[in-house]
């Protein structure tokens, strides 16, 4: 069993909670910049998994 | 015994039929077998039943040139083509063929009749489904965040399936699908019992699949218009509004939405629809993530601005302190300078003035000393002068020497002695002739 991906909504939740801490709260420079690299990453990993999935167009019983 | 020939006897039947009968009916049946046959016209048996059981049935006839113009007007106002177990209302002419026997031919269907009759049908199900709470079931899960994992429920060869395929793979925005086909028989009798069977299946693979199923899509090859009463059956029905996943549909047909389209979580029109769908729901997850960005990155340009301000401002506010400060101090050396000085002077000319009392009091002090010393003097003196032997001598007082000593210290004195007795105006020399003590001394 391959290590279980971070889901889409985990990740939509992670940006929430982002957006929300940085807009509601005085955070320190050093803890925004961490955010905003964590944003970055969580972004990145959304965009790439929208576009590659492990097992594209399988016709699953063609197989047979 | 008169007998009749069998072609006599039905030739009565016909002519008694044709004398008894009116020339045509309109009649209730449910639509048994139908078959069209090369020439074009078609066969089919009109039948009754009670529950299960047939309790009527007779042969009837729709001729080519009736049948394509019937045939394409039920289709328009069904939606359906005419077919076997449908009910319908008929106008019907019963004829008596010598050769062929009895049967009925059909020179007009009222498809709104027909309509009505599915559409009772479909409030029943709908009843059902209500009834067994299961009608908006499906509509109650959630849709996943992203649907990329998708279950299609399709016939592979249908040209449906083929666009669906095709939208999806060329998504203008380059998204990934992960599409796996259960086949299944979209239409004719057994369409109902393979979808469904179709259902199970995935259900069973969704259990192993490395990434589950976002979704479940459920389309049909579109075209011409077929038979769409399995997608109102209540077993299929029921099996959509209950099955776990969200499901969608993409029937492809034009009259009103089947049951199965009413109890899917969406329905689309068509495949095509379907696919357009899904990445509308990638596309809405990804603006939601970028407008997120966008959010957090404006919000931190927005704390980088500021920040930078503070600390221009900062420094232009250090800068004016340590100037202003420089300013104060400078004001402040000079100041103690200044200070100083005057104190210095101060403390200088009261030095000065001490001293100048103090050259005062001792010129004074000295003086007044000098004056009393010499008034001390003087009367010294006048008392030396007062005692001096002159001044004893003018007052009649004589000085004795013996020996040329003073007797004073003479202590012993012998007669013949010389004796000098100094007086104011002479000095006498005498010898010593007698001497007596004296008293007291």
């Amino acid at each position: 069993m391959p290590k279980k991906e971070k889901s889409y909504q985990e990740a939509l939740s992670q940006l929430e909670a982002i957006v929300h801490s940085i807009e509601n709260e005085t955070l320190d420079v050093d803890v925004l910049s961490e955010k905003v690299k964590t944003a970055l990453d969580l972004i990145a990993f959304c965009k790439t998994k929208l576009r590659h999935t492990e097992d594209t167009l399988r016709q699953a019983f063609d197989e047979e | 015994m008169t007998h009749l020939r069998l072609a006599e006897l039905n030739h009565l039947i016909k002519e008694t039929l044709d004398k008894q009968l009116e020339p045509t009916y309109w009649v209730v049946a449910e639509v048994g077998e139908m078959r069209q046959n090369s020439s074009g016209h078609c066969y089919l048996e009109l039948v009754e039943k009670e529950g299960s059981q047939v309790s009527a049935k007779i042969k009837a006839t729709i001729w080519c040139y009736t049948y394509q113009k019937l045939s394409r007007w039920f289709a328009a106002i069904t939606g359906e083509e005419l077919r076997a177990g449908m009910k319908i209302l008929s106008h019907v002419e019963v004829k008596f063929h010598e050769l062929y026997g009895l049967s009925l031919n059909v020179k007009d269907i009222d498809a709104n009749f027909t309509l009505g009759e599915r559409g009772r049908r479909r409030q029943e199900v709908i009843r059902q489904l209500i009834a067994d709470g299961v009608m908006d079931m499906n509509k109650s899960l959630p849709l996943p965040a992203v649907p990329q994992q998708i279950a299609v429920i399709s016939s592979p060869t249908a040209a449906g399936y083929g666009d669906f395929i095709d939208q999806l793979q060329n998504n203008r925005y380059g998204y990934s699908f992960g599409v796996h086909l259960f086949k299944a028989a979209m239409q004719g009798r057994e369409a109902a019992e393979s979808i469904i069977t179709a259902m199970h299946e995935v259900y069973r693979v969704a259990d192993q699949a490395i990434q589950p199923f976002d979704l479940l899509v459920i389309i049909r090859g579109g075209g011409t218009q077929v038979d769409l009463d399995c997608f109102d059956a209540y077993e299929l029905a029921s099996h959509v509004a209950q099955f776990p996943l969200p499901v969608v549909t993409g029937i492809g047909h034009e009259r009103d939405e089947t049951v199965v389209d009413m109890v899917a979580h969406t329905k689309m029109k068509t495949p095509t629809a379907v696919a357009e769908f899904l990445i509308g729901g990638m596309q809405q997850y990804e603006a939601q993530v970028e407008d997120y960005g966008s959010r957090i990155f404006r919000f931190a340009e927005q704390v980088v601005r500021e920040k930078t301000y503070q600390l221009d401002s900062l420094q232009a506010q250090l800068k004016y302190a340590v100037s202003t400060q420089l300013g104060k101090s400078d004001q402040q050396l000079l100041r103690l300078k200044e200070n100083m000085k005057q104190a210095v002077r101060l403390r200088l000319q009261t030095r000065q003035q001490q001293c100048e009392q103090l050259h005062t009091a001792l010129k004074n002090g000295a003086l007044s000393q000098l004056d009393k010393a010499r008034t001390r003097l003087d009367t010294t003196a006048r008392y030396l002068d007062l005692l001096s032997p002159e001044h004893v001598l003018r007052r009649g007082y004589t000085m004795t020497y013996v020996n040329g000593k003073p007797l004073a210290t003479q202590q012993k004195v012998a007669t013949g002695d010389t004796v000098t007795t100094v007086g104011r105006q002479q000095t006498l020399t005498s010898i010593v002739t007698s001497m007596e003590p004296r008293e007291n001394a």
